[in-house]
C-alpha cells in the first residue's frame, strides 16, 4: 500500500478483511503520516466508513491544523495519539519551523470536548528533554480537563540505516539515545503531576 | 533449565544411541510360524504369536530408568515384521547405507534375513498378497506417483487410546470377554463361532501382556539383588512392584498410570506396525486424578511427577519408525512415528480441559526438546489465553512443537461425521493433523491423492507426458476447451476416475487384513471390539473411518488461477498453447514464466480471485470421496495433508499452469504454493479459511516466523490473537517454524554444527539435517514473514 492512491472504498476494501482479526484482538485502524489531518476530507470519510463497520479507530496526529478538522472528526476517533513536543513557543519554531498555539489550542479544545487522548512526548536529548520544558509540558498536561494517557518515546537511531540508504542528511545523526536513567527521572516528574503515565503501551518502541 | 542427572543420563544416551535394525522380532515370528502344526482360526493364531513374542523377546532396564520396556531388545532398536512386508537383502543395504535417517544392519542381522527370514516369507506376506490382489490400473496409477498406499507395508492401526486403561487392568478386560463369551448366541447368531475365536484370541493378548510386565518384574528383582546402591535398589523394588500390578490391574498411582500406557503402547506397536502414531492422546486429563490424588496424599511432588513424565518421554523417542521396504525406503526419511499427545481442549462435559498436569506437560515439553512423542495443544474458546501463551513461549523456541488445533472446530468435524457428542469431545488429534474418537474409532490413513498429477493427465486428456502411457479418461482434447467450466469438468471426471480405482484397492485390503491379519490386541483397547466380538480391523470400532489425504491444493489452486487469467479472461495465450509452453518446461520462456508467477492472482493473499478456484477444488476432491462406505460399516472422508509427500509427488509431476518447474516439490498441506503468499499471514490465514475445514478430518497449515517476530512479550500476545482468530475462522491446524534461512542455509552448509535443528516439517517436527537437499530447500523457501 505504500505510496500509491487510493479511495475510501478501495481502502475499506482492505480493512474491512481483517475485522475478524480486530475483533479477537481489539485492534483497528490508525490513520498516521505523514500528518492524517492534512487529507482531511479522505480522512473523515474513512473514519465514517470504519465507525459504519463497527472498527476501532486511532488518529496520530501531531494537532498542528485548525480546529475545525478536529471538530469535524472527533466523534468518529476512539483514541488521539497526540504529539506535544516543545512548550516553549521561540524553540517549537526553532526545531518545527511553525509556532505552537494551535497545537496546545487544538489539544485543550478537544480535551474539553472529551475525547480519549493519549499524549506522545518525543524525548530527544538537548531538544526537548530539559527540566524546564518537562515541567511545563507535565502542568499543562495536568491542568487539561481530561487525558487519558500520556507515553514517553524516548529517541532511538533505528532510523539511522534509512536515512542512509535513500542518501538523506539526517540532521539529528550527531544526538545519542536517551539514558534508561534519565527517562525514569523524566517519568518521575510525570508521577508528580499525577499524569496517567502510559509504559511499554501504544507506539513504544524501546 | 534444571533437569535431574537421572534425565540427562537418559536424555543423552537415547539422542546418542544409534539406531539399528533388529531381526529379532522376525526371527522369533518365523520360529514361531514353523513350529506350529495345530489348526487354529487367524484371530488365535495372531494372539498366539503375540504371546510367542512378548514371551521370547528380550527385555532390558537401563540404569536409572524408572518407566521401563523396549519395542526392540534394547533402545533404538527398530523391529521388524516380515508378516506385513519382508525386507529383501537390497532393502537392507539402503537402509545400512543411506546417508539419512540410516538404520544400522550388521552382518548377523542380514545373514539371518537371507538365511531364515527371507526363504520363510518371501511371497507369503500381506505386501505380496496386496500387490497380487490389485489391477493393472491401480499398478499403474500407483508407480505413476498418482496415489500411495500406506497399508502396503503398515498395518491400519491409525488410533488412540482413551481413559479406559487408566479405569481397568487387562484382568477386568478379561472378565469382560469372559461375559460377551458365555452370552454368544450359537442358535441364531450365524457369526457366533467368529466372535468366538476373536475374544478368545483378545483373552489371550491381555495374558500375555501381564506376563510381559512380569517378566520386568522378575528382571527389576534380579537387579536389585545385584545393585550395590541403595537408592537404585529401592528404585528397582518399586519398579518391580509397578510392573507385578500393572497392566493386570487398574493403576494406582502417577507411575502405575505411565507405565501401564507404555506397556499397552508397546503391546500394540509390537503386535503389529500399525501406521501410525498410536499414542496416549489426551494425556493431562489421563492423568489428572492420579495427579492430584497423590499431591493430596503427600505420595507424590511436582518434582517426581516432572521426572516420571520425562522418563515417559524418552521411552518414546527410543523408538525410531519401522524402518520400511522398497522405494519408501529410499524416500521415507524420518524417525518419528508420529505419536502426538494433545493437551488442553475440552472434557467429556464440554467444560475447560486445561489443568495444573496440562501445563506440567507443557513444562516437560520444553525441557526435553526430544523429537518424539510430538505434542498439540487443542486450542477451545473455553480454554484461558494463558494456556495458549504458555504453548507459544515453547514454539518460539523453534522446534516446532507443540501444534496448534482448533478443538472447537474437531469436535464438530468428528460430530458431521457420526460421532456422538461425547465421543467428539474426547477426540482430538493425531499423527500429523487427523482427527478421531479416541479409544473408539478405526480411522486409517490409507494413501495421498496427488491432485496436480491427475490435472496434468486431465491437460493431456487422460495421457500421463511423462511416460507417454494412457492413464486415465479420454476427457477430450484441451486444446478445444472454451471455458473454465470445461476444464473443471474434465477435472472432475478425471479425479473421480483415480479415486474410484484407489477406493477400490482399499476396500480390498481392508478385507485382507481382516481375514488374514486380525489384531486381537489392540481390538480389546478400542471400544466396541469386545462387545461386538469383532475385530479392530474388521469393524469392530464403534466408528470406522478411511481417509484419503489430498495434496497438492495450493499448486492447483494457483495453476487454475492461471488458466482462468490468462486463457479465459485476457487471452494472453490460448489453451493449446499454454500446454505447449508447460511441456518444454518453460525452456527459453523465463520471461513469460516470470509473468506466471507475479502477475497471476495466487491462493494466500485473500484474493478472491484465487481462492474461489481454491475452493472448487476442495470440493470436487471433496464429492469424489466423502460419504463412500468403505468395508467396516463406515465412511471415506479427506484430510489435505502431505507428510513429506509433496516432494515425491512433485518429483513426477511436469510443469504446472502457474509457473512450477517440472519435478519440483508441490505445495503442502492446504498452505499456499512456497513464496506465492506476499501480503501476510493475515492474508494467508483468511484465504486457507475459504474452504470448509468442518467437512474434512484434518487441514495442515504451516507458518513460519523468525524468531525476532516472537521475541517480545506483546509479540507472544499477537502470536496468540493470531491463532485465535484462525480458529474463529473455522481453521483445523496451524504450525509454526521459529527460525531464520541464514539459520537453515547454515545448518545445509555445516550440518555437523546444527544437528540438534529441530523443524517443522508437515505435521511433525524432524532434524533438519535429516532431511533431503529438496526438502531442506523446500523449508528455506516457504515463505518468512518477518512481522505482523
Amino acid at each position: 500500500m505504500v505510496g500509491s492512491i487510493v479511495t475510501v472504498a478501495q481502502l475499506m476494501d482492505e480493512i474491512e478483511r481483517d475485522i475478524p482479526f480486530f475483533d479477537q484482538s481489539r485492534g483497528g485502524v490508525t490513520f498516521t503520516g505523514g500528518e492524517p489531518m492534512f487529507q482531511r476530507e479522505f480522512l473523515l470519510e474513512s473514519l465514517l466508513a470504519c465507525k459504519e463497520q463497527g472498527i476501532h479507530t486511532i488518529v496520530d496526529t501531531s494537532g498542528y491544523t485548525s480546529w475545525d478538522g478536529f471538530e469535524q472528526i472527533h466523534s468518529y476517533v476512539d483514541i488521539f495519539l497526540y504529539d506535544l513536543k516543545l512548550m516553549d513557543e521561540s524553540r517549537h519554531k526553532q526545531y518545527t519551523s511553525v509556532s505552537n498555539h494551535m497545537i496546545l489550542d487544538n489539544l485543550k479544545k478537544l480535551s474539553s470536548a472529551k475525547a480519549s487522548i493519549i499524549v506522545r512526548i518525543p524525548l530527544i536529548p538537548g531538544v526537548n528533554d530539559d527540566y524546564e520544558n518537562i515541567h511545563q509540558s507535565a502542568s499543562f498536561l495536568a491542568d487539561l480537563p481530561h487525558l487519558d494517557g500520556v507515553e514517553l518515546i524516548p529517541y532511538h537511531e533505528i532510523g539511522l540505516a534509512k536515512y542512509q540508504a535513500l542518501g538523506m542528511n539526517n540532521k539529528l545523526k550527531e544526538i545519542k539515545p536517551v539514558s534508561r536513567q534519565h527517562i525514569e527521572e523524566v517519568e518521575q516528574i510525570l508521577y508528580k503531576y499525577h499524569l496517567p503515565l502510559y509504559k511499554d503501551s501504544i507506539g513504544r518502541i524501546l | 533449565m534444571i533437569i535431574t542427572e537421572r534425565i540427562e543420563k537418559l536424555r543423552q544416551q537415547s539422542l546418542e544411541a544409534e539406531e539399528t535394525l533388529s531381526s529379532e522380532r522376525a526371527e522369533l515370528l518365523t520360529k514361531f510360524y514353523k513350529q506350529e502344526v495345530e489348526l487354529v482360526s487367524p484371530p488365535v493364531r495372531r494372539a498366539l504369536a503375540f504371546k510367542y513374542l512378548l514371551e521370547h523377546k528380550k527385555i532390558s532396564i537401563q540404569d536409572a530408568e524408572l518407566i521401563v520396556g523396549e519395542k526392540g531388545p534394547s533402545l533404538k532398536n527398530a523391529p521388524t515384521f516380515p508378516e506385513l512386508c519382508c525386507h529383501s537383502l537390497d532393502d537392507l543395504d539402503v537402509l545400512n547405507q543411506r546417508e539419512k535417517t540410516s538404520f544400522k544392519v550388521d552382518s548377523k542381522t542380514r545373514n539371518n534375513y537371507e538365511k531364515i527370514i527371507i526363504p520363510f516369507w518371501k511371497g507369503k506376506s500381506m505386501r505380496d498378497l496386496i500387490f497380487k490382489e490389485m489391477t493393472e490400473e491401480w499398478k499403474a496409477a500407483y508407480q505413476a506417483g498418482i496415489f500411495t498406499e500406506f497399508m502396503e507395508q503398515r498395518a491400519p492401526g491409525h488410533t488412540v487410546l482413551d481413559d479406559k486403561i487408566y479405569r481397568k487392568g487387562m484382568l477386568d478386560f478379561q472378565t469382560e470377554i469372559d461375559q460377551q463369551l458365555s452370552r454368544l448366541d450359537y442358535f441364531t447368531d450365524p457369526q457366533a463361532y467368529d466372535k468366538q475365536e476373536e475374544l478368545r484370541a483378545m483373552h489371550i493378548a491381555a495374558g500375555a501382556i501381564i506376563h510381559f510386565a512380569h517378566r520386568y518384574a522378575e528382571r527389576a528383582l534380579e537387579m536389585s539383588a545385584n545393585e550395590k546402591d541403595d537408592i537404585r535398589i529401592n528404585e528397582l523394588r518399586k519398579i518391580a512392584e509397578v510392573c507385578n500390578h500393572v497392566p493386570a490391574y487398574a493403576p494406582r498411582n502417577f507411575w502405575e498410570a505411565l507405565q501401564y500406557y507404555w506397556f499397552v503402547h508397546l503391546g500394540v506397536t509390537i503386535e503389529l506396525n500399525t501406521w501410525d502414531a498410536f499414542s496416549p492422546g489426551r494425556l493431562d486429563q489421563h492423568l489428572l486424578p492420579f495427579y492430584r490424588q497423590g499431591i493430596n496424599k503427600g505420595e507424590l511432588t511436582h518434582q517426581i511427577a516432572e521426572e516420571l513424565l520425562q522418563c515417559f518421554w524418552i521411552k518414546f523417542n527410543n523408538q525410531p519408525a519401522p524402518p520400511k521396504v522398497g522405494v519408501t525406503a529410499e524416500e521415507s526419511g524420518t524417525y518419528t512415528d508420529f505419536a502426538q499427545i494433545n493437551l488442553g481442549g475440552v472434557r467429556p462435559d464440554g467444560t475447560d480441559g486445561v489443568n495444573e498436569v496440562t501445563y506440567l506437560l507443557l513444562d516437560v515439553i520444553e525441557k526435553m526438546r526430544l523429537l518424539q512423542p510430538s505434542t498439540s495443544i487443542q486450542v477451545s474458546k473455553k480454554n484461558p489465553d494463558r494456556f495458549v501463551k504458555r504453548a507459544t513461549k515453547i514454539i518460539k523456541t523453534g522446534f516446532g512443537q507443540p501444534s496448534v488445533f482448533n478443538a472447537d472446530l474437531i469436535g464438530q468435524e468428528l460430530i458431521r461425521m457420526g460421532k456422538s457428542i461425547v465421543d467428539a469431545r474426547c477426540g482430538g488429534s493425531s499423527g500429523c493433523v487427523e482427527v478421531g474418537a479416541f479409544g473408539k474409532e478405526n480411522y486409517n490413513l490409507t494413501g495421498y491423492f496427488n491432485m496436480p498429477k491427475v490435472f496434468e493427465i486431465t491437460l493431456h486428456d487422460g495421457v500421463d507426458p511423462r511416460t507417454g502411457k494412457k492413464l486415465g479418461l479420454a476427457t477430450g482434447n484441451p486444446a478445444e476447451f472454451k471455458s473454465m467450466e470445461e476444464v473443471l469438468e474434465a477435472f472432475e471426471k478425471q479425479v473421480n476416475y483415480f479415486v474410484d480405482i484407489k477406493v477400490r484397492g482399499n476396500n480390498v485390503i481392508e478385507r485382507l487384513y481382516a481375514k488374514y491379519l486380525p489384531c486381537p490386541f489392540l481390538s480389546l483397547l478400542i471400544d466396541d471390539c469386545i462387545s461386538k466380538g469383532m475385530d479392530y480391523h474388521n469393524g469392530g470400532a464403534r466408528y470406522n473411518t478411511t481417509y484419503i489425504q489430498g495434496v497438492g491444493l495450493g499448486t492447483m489452486a494457483d495453476a487454475l488461477s492461471s488458466i482462468k487469467y490468462h486463457v479465459f479472461e485476457n487471452a494472453t495465450f490460448s489453451m493449446g498453447g499454454f500446454i505447449d509452453i508447460l511441456d518444454t518446461n518453460f525452456v527459453g520462456q523465463d520471461q513469460l514464466r516470470q509473468q506466471l508467477l507475479n502477475r497471476t492472482p495466487k491462493y494466500g493473499n485473500d484474493d478472491d480471485f484465487a481462492d474461489e478456484v481454491m475452493t472448487r477444488v476442495f470440493e470436487i476432491y471433496y464429492n469424489s470421496i466423502d460419504g463412500r462406505p468403505n468395508t467396516k460399516g463406515g465412511e471415506y472422508h479427506i484430510n489435505l495433508l502431505p507428510t513429506t509427500v509433496h516432494v515425491y509427488f512433485g518429483s513426477v509431476t511436469g510443469a504446472t499452469p502457474d509457473g512450477r518447474i517440472a519435478w519440483t516439490p508441490l505445495s503442502e498441506g492446504v498452505s499456499p504454493v512456497q513464496g506465492a503468499d506476499h501480503k501476510g499471514p493475515t492474508a494467508v490465514l483468511r484465504s486457507v479459511a475459504k474452504m470448509d475445514h468442518a467437512r474434512t478430518g484434518g487441514t495442515l497449515l504451516n507458518q513460519k516466523f523468525t524468531p525476532q517476530v516472537l521475541e517480545s512479550d506483546e509479540g507472544l500476545d499477537k502470536l496468540v490473537q493470531l491463532i485465535r482468530t484462525y480458529f474463529r475462522l473455522d481453521g483445523h491446524h496451524i504450525q509454526f517454524n521459529v527460525v531464520d534461512a541464514i539459520t537453515l542455509r547454515l545448518a545445509q552448509q555445516h550440518p555437523e554444527q546444527y544437528r540438534s535443528l529441530i523443524v517443522r516439517v508437515a505435521g511433525y517436527s524432524d532434524y533438519f539435517c535429516d532431511l533431503s537437499k529438496t526438502l531442506q530447500d523446500e523449508i528455506i523457501a516457504r515463505t518468512e514473514h518477518e512481522g505482523y
